[in-house]
């Protein structure tokens, strides 16, 4: 649910519309000009739980004649306010999630520490109501007709890009992390919590470091679920898509009935990408929701990009392997349902999710690196988008020391998913090496978000009563939570296997 | 007049005083009802915090590998040992994985007597276990033919709920005010049937009316007496409250129960008419019987009207007719006063206002009884 997306992506798409507030169902009262901020009860989707939201009005940069914008904030009120001046914080990831929308995720994972807790969760500047930075993506059917071969990307990317720009009108170097960390700092002040235990999800764990890093004295524990190190750039996902694919390869190898009904996955998979590289190819499918025809055209892009965002997810990740035989015998169906499920350049906020990666982790990448990242299909997708965008963008990079690897003493819980498609468990040993009392937590069979798919969160919510690991049994955390990957369009059954002994024993 | 009343309350406490055996009796109820329900709600919560992993009989699971691990995955495993199993089957169809792999509905029968309640909550969660892995299949079978599966939802139920952590406990807060207006009327059953009929007993009734006074003053003074202690036994109660409950985890089951000092101040004022009116009906009742064990006997199924006024409003019985009475509008204002809602103004009034009628007709016959000889010496 929550990634790193693919800055790629957005460049392929033509059309801008200009920022909007997102309008919920949410009431939100105008913030009054008090220090203390006014809270208002507000309702988040799938969460039917009162939450109280409210803003505060933040400097956008360090010169006040360039005004001010509205941070937003939800706090989702402790079950027994035991600890009444503690809070867990909870960062969204993305970059350009909105961490208030997510309400309903972080109340599921922080469930047991919201029962002596609140959970307070702010809008990074940029995100959700934040004085969203966001630029319209294509409708499905013109990102299904796309064809990102013959057209010209880098004029095409330039040009998207121009537009974004001129549309936000504003300085993307305000929107970085090192900036926006004050934000959260601003908020705990005006709430009146003496500290925070902080709850970082995949982007969310670099803005929870740098917060701890800003403001040591503020945190009391600190929780990062599939951690980004300071010193990585995101520009290296393409290992840990690579990665987790061939953790699902090798898992249908080693079962009996995947190996014999989708022989050759890993091989089969490599020839449709040649095939599709050197001829994409162009057919007709329904649209998954109004069943028009519409024209469908497959790329190598557009397919791996289908299945790397499959593999965020344990049910989509069970398909798989029929998907890629499908397509290898000319059925796209299968691909276009995959793709229509996973629609992620909605929820995030295009505009900020740039600033972020070309003030940040574009600025950093040398000859070397580049040539290391680009080894994957994914990261050198991922760095020619940026090599695009960000030279139009112009954000300021962010200074040196931002990449030095975070040290604290602060209690840190550092977990990983064996199987993540984005931040893999050696990010999180890379990120602990200064750090003097980390645990980090590998749960083997876990995609992405260690928090909604274990029995985390019980473990978190010790963590954070005790403020240390000792004792906790953590077990539990392995329990394997995979599913059967579709032996064919029906499920996961395999025809005739029993039925068959019945009747010959009849 | 106010000098006399006071020296027969001051003679009235001090002789209920001497037995501190038997006002302590009175007092065990206000102190151990709380810690009695929060042991139980802590049994209760630490059962649903720790539910135990669900074994029952399966048959046929070789045919169903991919549904036995979903329910493993939800705490439902197959057991081959009768003894520790629940007793609820589920057979697999022969032909599951024939009817699974061409599309049509496999079949699952699950077998189990529904009318047993300890098993019913196990069976709805092996229900609800094969209906989520159902939706599952079912929605990856959409995407797999290139259907996005959110058409299968045509309405989405966005519930917003105004409860607040507070007004959750429903049932729970109901029971913890009941416990609150039973000690009303416990702490000073013994007081007001000693004081009554006892006095009667013990011949120092006649020698009290002997003297020169009005017989109302002296059941006014007795009230008064027994009044102090049914108060007692509520502050008692509300003190043992405020730290046994705040005790219980009970954010495990999502609300909480706070008893906070402003509350027990508004229990205070609302329960005062409460003790008057069960005063004087106590005391009325001890002297219409002819002796303390029939007293008892009256004073005990006496009790048993206010304790259902009480439970008529914790079990939400008619609430919009019955919560004009007495009691039952109290105990509603006292409910509504802990969940933080606006407090039923009028009902309340009318109800305090019934209360004290009583309390004032109570006194009064039982002064006029007092009059006939029959009366005080139990003929």
């Amino acid at each position: 649910m929550k990634s790193i997306s693919n800055c790629f992506n957005r460049l392929i798409i033509k059309v801008m519309m200009p920022i909007l507030m997102v309008a919920s169902t949410a009431s939100y009262a105008e913030n009054n000009q008090n220090n203390q901020p006014k809270l208002t009860p507000c309702y988040m989707e799938g969460l039917s739980d009162r939450l109280m939201c409210g803003s505060i009005a933040q400097p956008l940069s360090d010169d006040p004649s360039e005004g001010e914008i509205d941070i937003h904030f939800a706090v989702i009120p402790a079950i027994k306010p035991s600890h009444p001046d503690e809070a867990v914080l909870g960062f969204a990831g993305g970059p350009g999630q909105g961490a208030i929308d997510l309400a309903r995720i972080f109340d599921h994972n922080l469930r047991f520490a919201r029962e002596t807790r609140d959970i307070v969760l702010v809008d990074q500047r940029g995100t959700g109501y934040s004085h969203q930075l966001q630029c319209e993506s294509d409708d499905l059917k013109t990102q299904f007709a796309f064809n990102d071969v013959i057209a010209d990307l880098q004029a095409m990317g330039a040009e998207d890009t121009q537009k974004c720009k001129a549309k936000l009108n504003i300085d993307l170097s305000n929107f970085t992390t090192p900036v926006a960390a004050k934000d959260f700092e601003a908020v705990r002040v005006a709430l009146g919590y003496k500290g925070f235990h902080l709850y970082g999800v995949s982007y969310g764990t670099r803005i929870a470091q740098e917060y701890m890093r800003q403001f040591p004295n503020a945190v009391l524990t600190s929780t990062l679920d599939g951690v980004v190190p300071m010193q990585q750039s995101l520009a290296a996902i393409g290992g840990a898509v690579d990665g987790s694919l061939a953790a699902l390869f090798k898992r249908c190898e080693t079962d009996a009935l995947c190996a014999a009904q989708y022989p050759n996955l890993a091989n089969n998979f490599n020839s449709l990408l040649t095939r599709l590289e050197q001829q994409p190819v162009q057919t007709q499918v329904r649209h998954p929701r109004t069943n028009d025809l519409i024209d469908f055209t497959i790329t190598k892009m557009k397919l791996y990009s289908a299945i790397r965002f499959a593999l965020y997810g344990h049910a989509q990740r069970a398909i798989v392997p029929m998907v890629i035989e499908k397509a290898l015998r000319g059925d796209y169906s299968p691909l276009a349902g995959m793709m229509a499920n996973v629609d992620l350049t909605q929820s995030l906020a295009m505009g900020m999710h740039n600033a972020i990666v070309c003030g940040e982790d574009w600025p950093r990448l040398t000859t070397q690196t580049r040539a290391q990242y680009s080894k994957t299909y994914m990261g050198k997708a991922m760095i020619a988008g940026l090599d695009i965008a960000c030279p139009i963008l112009n954000v300021k990079a962010v200074d040196e020391t931002f990449y030095q690897p975070l040290k604290t003493s602060t209690p840190t819980l550092l977990l990983s998913g064996g199987r993540d498609p984005a931040t893999p468990a050696s990010w999180a040993e890379l990120a602990m090496v200064e750090m003097t009392n980390a645990t980090h937590l590998v749960a083997t069979t876990v995609t992405h978000g260690v928090g909604s798919q274990t029995c985390a969160p019980k473990i978190i919510a010790k963590f954070i009563d005790q403020q240390s690991m000792r004792d906790i049994d953590t077990t539990c955390i392995n329990d394997a939570n995979d599913k059967p990957f579709f032996m064919n369009i029906n499920g996961v059954a395999v025809a005739n296997s029993h039925s068959t002994d019945v009747a010959n024993k009849e | 007049m106010i000098n006399l009343l006071t020296v027969l309350f001051k003679k009235e406490v001090m002789d209920a005083s001497r037995d501190k055996r038997s006002i302590m009796a009175g007092l065990y109820y206000a102190i151990g009802a709380p810690i009695g329900v929060c042991l139980l709600m802590s049994v209760l919560l630490q059962q649903l915090a720790s539910p135990e992993a669900l074994k029952i009989n399966i048959e046929n699971s070789d045919s169903a590998p991919g549904l036995i691990a979903h329910l493993n995955s939800r705490d439902i495993f197959a057991s081959t040992d009768a003894n520790e199993r629940k007793d609820i089957t589920l057979s697999i169809s022969d032909d599951y994985q024939q009817k699974m792999s061409e599309g049509r509905p496999a079949t699952v029968t699950l077998i189990a007597d529904k009318s047993d309640d300890k098993l019913r909550k196990h069976i709805n969660q092996v229900e609800k276990a094969i209906a989520l892995y159902s939706s599952e299949i079912a929605s990856l079978r959409l995407v797999s033919r290139g259907v996005d599966p959110s058409l299968m939802r045509a309405i989405v139920i966005e519930v917003h709920d105004q409860a607040t952590p507070d007004s959750k406990g429903g049932m729970i807060l109901g029971i913890v005010v009941l416990t609150l207006i039973l000690a009303l009327f416990y702490a000073a059953m013994n007081l007001a049937i000693d004081t009554s009929a006892g006095e009667r007993e013990r011949n120092s009734l006649s020698l009290l009316l002997s003297h020169p006074l009005h017989s109302l003053h002296i059941v006014l003074a007795k009230i008064g007496a027994i009044t102090t202690f049914s108060m007692l036994g509520l502050m008692v109660i509300l003190v043992v409250s405020k730290f046994s409950y705040a005790m219980v985890p009970w954010q495990q089951m999502g609300f909480s129960i706070t008893i906070t000092p402003a509350f027990m101040l508004f229990s205070i004022a609302i329960c005062l008419p409460i003790a008057l009116m069960s005063a004087s009906l106590q005391v009325f009742v001890s002297f219409m019987a002819k002796s303390f064990k029939e007293a008892q006997s009256y004073v005990t199924m006496v009790l048993f009207i206010p304790m259902a006024l009480s439970m008529i409003t914790t079990y939400d019985i008619a609430t919009d007719k019955v919560q004009w009475l007495p009691i039952a509008a109290q105990q509603f204002a006292l409910m509504e006063f802990i969940k933080g809602n606006p407090i039923p103004i009028p009902q309340l009034l009318l109800s305090t206002v019934i209360t004290l009628v009583l309390c004032v007709a109570f006194s009064f016959l039982s002064a006029r009884m007092l009059k006939s000889e029959k009366v005080v010496f139990g003929l």
